[in-house]
């Protein structure tokens, strides 16, 4: 399993190099036979993490790992068959050699992209995760710059500055645990996580718990966690679509994972009390904030942008509930938002480049023009509104259950409510625009994206369906031990 | 051979700042000439200005109070009683040292200034009102910065003593690299160079009326009054030199005892240490160039900075 | 009456940590030359300086406290931040006209008042969490958490792209120098992929600057308000 492992981590940086040489088809289909590489190399290895870990030199997967790493490959090989249609029609519009230069370092940016978020949840130690998230920073604004727009330029200059600062944050976070792990350990580990987790009880708890606050800001700002979201929407909106996608899908939850980290750490120096206090604080705001947002938004990308800030804020609400029902939903939910968030960002992409504008005002009567399109757009924002049968009802449900059960009463019932709010949001804003009729004296032609955008959208919403109606036994399997993981050794409250 | 007595080395520091200071100020000028590629005047010019203001008869403006003609003299005996206060030339305190701390000298020093403002205000001249509005709106940025130092010293020392500070300097150079106390200098170093009307604060040596501070404010005043004034803006200066010098910067070469001899090399060696003083002051003021008078503030700004910094790493232990 | 120093409510610190702390407050205040100064050259040369002075903290602790990795870093460190970086972003400026840092959104004196605010408020939350350290005086480790602060400060008064990327720089400054309070046993392989990810940050944020130069023809960022809601 440990050769599965090296692959992962080097078919992407094949694929980009070979994606950054070739022209024409090649280089997508580098690109698609790696994204499809790596789920399968995922899937190979998710049976054998459910039984243990999988170690090899600074490498270490266990099954909180294995789960973003699935999220991040499967977003992977959607994205490659999807870029392979989106660049087709952004390339119409260069000449042939500035749409070569830029198909070169699109896929290039996308593959080193993709492998710093299957770089990050796969080493050990809470110092090389950080070298992880900020390699993921540094590739991924170039990205955002890449279509060469002043709106785009605007964003990644937000981005790339408010990103860094919080990651600075972060780096400061991670030294304190440091700190704290040398008075019991000695000044030569290398913060690894087996080392870290088994003498969590020892460590001292002021160093712990500002090291926790520290990181649930810095790699907050990543995640989108408020006040340090604001680059968010900008990026989101400005950026080609199938960065978008990772970005939304995949970014933000490798960035949380790093919490998850330090999370583990901390529950299990101070307890779950605290490092649960201070992520429901963030949550709640953060869900609020989003909320609020989504009830009246005007750029279609933007309103998903703000989707993901709601979906991170559950997330966080989740873990701070600190149960293993709640626990198991958060780790489920990952998997599940990746795909809605992806198929969402997706076909949004398709939607933008049909009719030519993010504004929700100018887009009407969609479901005449693409109707594939709008379908699964429309499909994909229910799900991500916790619409049974989809998964994300599932995720959000088990959540919601784990709160109550843990005697989170009010928390759960905040949830509950915000949640709802949110629901309000997307749902009337997709119907008032995207699910309305044509303009009158508008019919416009009938023009589907091609088949490249619509079938990865396709197997999104196909996979949401599937996680609603079924979880596959390996599956519940490796979630329950992700979920028995982070629970372990907390002291969580009864339940 | 015996040693002088105790109150004839006091009355000695007093007539080292107030016989030295003509001569510190003279020196610093030459060297200053000599640095802008002047010949400049003779190192005892001060000495004969003073001698022929003296000569000089006396004008006050009319309807201007007794306060315009007692000023420059209960100025001057301000200044010289600070001598009293702090080590000139000993390192251990005279008999009446003990009479008033650190903040009583700043207090003598604040007295003067302000007697000579109110001076200024008496006459009905607008320069010599400007020149003292300004310096105290100034000052109000600048006694905050003393009062830090003086914290700090105390801080240090546990006590508001001139002299204890010195003796802790000298114990060793663990006192010395630790950053209250280099921070603390340094913010006095900048209260100096305000104080002594020096670049970048105002040029010193100039005759624009409109960017005048300190040198504006004697300008009604003439004949013996008016040299009083600049004697008594000499002493301030070497007063503040052996502040510095003697309590913070470099405490070293002073007597330890009561020895004829060693007395007098401590005068000897204050004035030296004024000079060397003096000259780093001239070089700065060739080296930077006057601000405007709107920016003088972030000057003070600085000042207080360093200060506020000295006190809190004092208080978070390390410092 | 007459103390006789040793004996005073703060006991003096020896002299390798008060020399320490020394060169830490001069990180401090090369931070605050930042924010006061306009020309944008003087900026990047005071961060050169800072981290300079950074650099050598870490070689008088390789040296104080018989820790002869960080003679490496110190090395490196020196390198990269004191020489490479300062360098790579004066070329970035070579291709603009501007020189001097537009006006920030305070004046230097309020900046400086507010920033003495932050440090104080920075110098005393870390104070009372009491974190000691074999290797530094805690003071340091206060003195870190100031220049992280103070660069905050720097970027949000600031209105163009050097002066924000210089603010982000010194902020890492300060991470280091926390870094050599309470970690400086770090594995030296680490601290070697924190300064390779600067580096790397380096190049992406001259790439961005040079985007951004392309599209407003100036460093400015006042005009970067279209993204809103």
């Amino acid at each position: 399993m440990t050769g599965c492992l090296i692959a992962l981590l080097l078919i992407p940086l094949v694929a980009g190099g070979v994606a950054a040489t070739v022209r024409g088809w090649a280089g997508h289909a580098a690109t698609i036979a790696a994204g499809l590489a790596c789920l399968g190399l995922v899937a190979a290895m998710w049976t054998s993490v459910g039984r243990g870990t999988i170690a090899v030199g600074f490498l270490r997967v266990d099954a909180v790992s294995m789960v973003f790493l699935l999220g991040t490959s499967f977003l992977y090989a959607v994205v490659a068959v999807y870029t392979a249609g989106y660049l087709r029609a952004e390339l119409a519009r260069r000449s042939s050699r500035a749409g070569t230069r830029y198909q070169r370092r699109f896929l290039l940016g996308i593959n080193l992209f993709v492998w710093a978020m299957l770089f990050a949840p796969s080493v050990n130690g809470l110092a090389l995760v950080w070298v992880g998230v900020e390699i993921t920073t540094i590739v991924s604004a170039v990205l955002v710059a890449i279509d060469d727009t002043e709106a785009a330029a605007e964003a990644a200059w937000k981005y790339v500055l408010i990103a860094s600062c919080g990651l600075g944050i972060a780096l400061l976070a991670t030294i304190f645990m440091y700190y704290a792990g040398a008075q019991v350990l000695g000044q030569s580990y290398d913060l690894s996580f087996p080392q870290l987790l088994a003498h969590a009880g020892q460590l001292p708890a002021t160093p712990v718990r500002l090291a926790f606050v520290l990181a649930v800001i810095g790699f907050g700002t990543k995640v989108g966690l408020f006040p340090v979201h604001t680059w968010l929407p900008d990026a989101h909106a400005e950026a080609p679509t199938p960065l978008s996608a990772l970005l939304s899908g995949s970014l933000l939850a490798v960035s949380f994972y790093a919490i998850l980290r330090f999370y583990q750490v901390t529950a299990a120096t101070v307890g779950a009390g605290f490092a649960g206090g201070v992520l429901l604080v963030f949550g709640v705001l953060t869900l609020l904030l989003a909320a609020l947002y989504l009830l009246d938004q005007r750029n279609l990308k933007r309103f998903l942008a703000y989707s993901s800030v709601e979906h991170m804020g559950i997330l966080a609400i989740g873990v701070s509930f600190g149960n293993p029902i709640a626990l198991f939903g958060v780790m489920l939910h990952v998997l599940v938002h990746a795909a809605g968030k992806g198929g969402a960002f997706l076909s949004a992409g398709a939607i933008v480049q049909g009719f030519r504008t993010k504004q929700l005002a100018h887009i009407h009567g969609a479901f005449d023009r693409m109707p594939w399109t709008a379908s699964t757009f429309v499909i994909a924002i229910f799900a991500l509104c916790a619409m049974p049968p989809f998964g994300i009802f599932r995720s959000e449900f088990l959540v919601i259950q784990g709160g109550f059960s843990a005697h989170h009463t009010a928390s759960a019932a905040v949830l509950v409510l915000l949640v709802t709010v949110a629901f309000v949001g997307l749902a009337a804003t997709t119907t008032r625009s995207i699910a309305a009729g044509p303009v009158e004296g508008d019919p416009g032609p009938r023009q589907e994206a091609n088949a490249w955008m619509v079938v990865p959208v396709l197997a999104c919403v196909l996979v949401l369906l599937l996680l609603g109606l079924w979880l596959p036994g390996p599956m519940g399997e490796v979630l329950h031990n992700a979920a028995f993981e982070l629970s372990v050794g907390g002291g969580h409250g009864p339940g | 051979m015996t040693g002088l007595p105790l109150p004839a080395i006091q009355a000695g520091q007093v007539l080292t700042v107030g016989l030295g200071a003509p001569l510190v100020s003279g020196a610093i000028a030459t060297v200053e000439a000599r640095l802008q590629g002047r010949r400049g005047p003779r190192v005892l010019q001060p000495f004969y200005d003073l001698h022929k203001m003296f000569g000089k008869e006396s004008l006050a403006p009319t309807g201007s109070g007794v306060l315009f003609l007692a000023a420059p003299v209960i100025a001057i005996a301000c200044y010289l009683s600070v001598p009293l206060l702090i080590p000139v030339l000993t390192t251990y305190p005279l008999p009446l040292a003990t009479m008033g701390d650190i903040l009583g000298g700043g207090f003598l020093l604040s007295f003067a200034s302000f007697l000579v403002a109110v001076a200024a205000t008496e006459t009905g001249d607008p320069y010599a009102q400007l020149g003292a509005s300004r310096a105290k709106t100034f000052g109000a940025i600048t006694e905050p910065v003393l009062l830090m130092v003086f914290f700090t010293v105390a801080a240090i020392t546990a006590t508001d003593l001139p002299y204890a500070l010195g003796e802790t300097v000298r114990s060793g150079p663990a006192q010395v690299v630790r950053p209250a106390h280099l921070l603390a200098t340094g913010a006095l170093l900048m209260v100096i160079l305000y104080e002594t009307a020096r670049i970048p604060i105002e040029t010193h040596t100039g005759t624009n009326e409109l960017g005048m501070i300190e040198t504006a404010r004697p300008f009604e005043h003439s004949g013996p009054y008016l040299a009083l004034l600049h004697w008594g803006s000499m002493i301030k200066q070497l007063v503040l030199f052996t502040i510095l010098l003697n309590i913070f910067a470099a405490p070293w070469g002073m007597a330890s005892g009561t020895h004829p001899l060693a007395v007098a090399g401590a005068a000897g060696a204050l004035i030296g240490k004024s000079l060397v003083l003096g000259v780093l002051i001239a070089g700065l003021d060739n080296a930077f160039a006057k601000l405007r008078l709107f920016k003088i503030t972030e000057f003070a700004a600085a000042a207080f900075l360093l200060a506020i910094f000295a006190v809190c790493t004092l208080f978070l232990g390390g410092g | 009456m007459h103390a006789t120093g040793t004996t005073g409510v703060v006991m003096a610190p020896s002299v390798f940590e008060g020399t320490a702390s020394t060169v830490a407050m001069i990180v401090l205040l090369l931070e605050f030359l930042m924010l006061r100064s306009a020309l944008l050259r003087a900026q990047i040369r005071l961060y050169a300086a800072q981290s300079a002075v950074v650099s050598i903290l870490a070689a008088v602790i390789a040296h104080g406290r018989s820790l002869p990795e960080l003679y490496v870093l110190a090395v490196l460190s020196f390198a990269l931040k004191a020489v490479l970086v300062p360098w790579v972003i004066s070329r970035m400026m070579r291709d603009s006209a501007t020189e001097i840092a537009g006006s920030g959104a305070l004046g230097v004196a309020s900046e400086v008042i507010v920033s003495i605010g932050v440090a104080t408020f920075g110098f005393f939350a870390v104070g009372a969490l009491h974190i000691h350290s074999t290797v530094l005086p805690s003071a340091a480790l206060s003195l870190a958490v100031a220049v992280v602060l103070v660069s905050f400060v720097l970027m949000i008064v600031r209105r163009d792209v050097i002066s924000q990327s210089i603010g982000f720089f010194s902020l890492e400054n300060g991470v280091s120098l926390a870094s050599l309070v309470v970690a400086a046993g770090m594995p030296l392989i680490l601290e070697v992929a924190f300064l390779f990810d600067l580096l790397v940050a380096v190049v992406v944020f001259g790439i961005l600057m040079r985007t951004h130069h392309r599209h407003v023809s100036s460093l400015s960022t006042a005009d970067l308000t279209s993204l809103r809601g």
